[in-house]
């Protein structure tokens, strides 16, 4: 293979993985344009709720970043909340790179930049079916994060006025997201892993009845995947 | 700490949570396959986390009937269109459509 063959497929790769982001744009706009508005209702100028898009770039932690600088609450308690938030996503790359055609090398810190809760749900749906290029992940993420800041310019320019909408549109935003996880387990759903999915989903919920949310997604994460290799072993034996 | 320092701290914490394991963790996929199973499963389990969450954050319990009857009617609509078409971003539009006409 010539360098300009190997250039011209990584490209094709990396246009893949934007592709691939489309109906991840779906869920992030509608979620990104609501950042905004909430931003702004929570007196930050426009600029801020811009900054902290483009620069942090983690959805639920920026809605908590938001909520406590409205509420007054220190530096070091909103860094020290949003950190906490996100550090599930220690599980993300090793999880990831398990899935990778290659290591992803040079393209690691684009990569990880890119890695939310819902580019790596992509990731390991298309991962159900093959091995991933790095250069698609990258694809998925760079995608994800324009439709992200798109989403933010679109809420703090147009937004006002719009958050606490109880009409269809206000209903159906509220569902975007739910509805593009269902759609992504749909897609990555495999008979045999059903187990795994039941005990995260039990473990999940009942984790949620004295734990807050990020922890008790960690919880139903980990505790489901505990279980995979014994599901696993038993399929094995039965065939 | 003045708003910007804050906004570049959150954003370097979080982007070394996302890097460092991606990185140090490349040797894991060497590891014996029990443990790579644990691992290509927390895409799955994170998924279906995700989704409980984004439920339970929609529930209401002042209309505990008609909140979950909306969220079923949602979620089935997510899975038919899905099953019909094969594409996650329609499938997504169908599921919203659907529980936001169902709430009128």
């Amino acid at each position: 293979m010539t360098v300009s063959d190997y250039s011209a497929s990584q490209l094709s790769h990396f246009l893949a993985g934007l592709r691939a982001s489309a109906s991840l744009a779906i869920g992030y706009v509608p979620m990104a344009f609501s950042f905004g508005v909430v931003a702004l209702q929570a007196n930050l100028a426009p600029w801020q709720a811009m900054a902290i898009s483009i620069i942090v770039f983690a959805g639920a932690a920026q809605f908590i970043l938001v909520s406590l600088l409205a509420a007054g609450t220190g530096g070091l308690t909103a860094l020290t909340a949003v950190l906490l938030l996100n550090v599930r996503h220690v599980f993300y790359g090793p999880a990831l790179v398990a899935q990778l055609a290659c290591k992803p090398g040079r393209w690691s810190p684009l990569l990880a930049f890119g890695l939310t809760d819902e580019a790596f749900a992509t990731a390991m749906s298309e991962a159900t079916r093959r091995k991933l290029p790095p250069v698609w992940c990258v694809g998925v993420g760079l995608g994800a994060y324009g439709s992200w800041v798109l989403g933010t310019v679109l809420g703090v320019m147009l937004g006002a006025g719009l958050e606490g909408d109880e009409g269809v549109i206000g209903q159906a935003l509220s569902f975007v997201l739910p509805a593009l996880f269902i759609a992504l387990l749909g897609q990555a759903f495999q008979r045999a892993l059903w187990p795994v999915i039941a005990i995260s989903a039990v473990l999940t919920g009942l984790s949620l009845l004295w734990s807050p949310g990020h922890v008790a997604m960690i919880i139903g994460m980990v505790g489901g995947a505990l279980i995979r290799p014994w599901v696993g072993l038993n399929r094995e034996a039965q065939s | 700490m003045n708003f910007m320092t804050l906004i570049l701290l959150a954003g370097a914490g979080t982007f070394l949570m996302r890097f460092l394991p991606l990185v140090t963790g490349s040797g894991l996929s060497q590891h014996p396959s029990r443990l790579r199973l644990m691992l290509s499963a927390l895409g799955v389990t994170a998924i279906t986390a995700l989704i409980v969450l984004s439920l339970v954050g929609l529930w209401q319990p002042e209309q505990p009937f008609g909140s979950t009857l909306r969220m079923l009617a949602g979620s089935v609509s997510v899975l038919a269109a899905l099953r019909f078409s094969g594409h996650v971003g329609l499938a997504t539009l169908v599921g919203a459509a659907v529980y936001g006409l169902t709430g009128w």
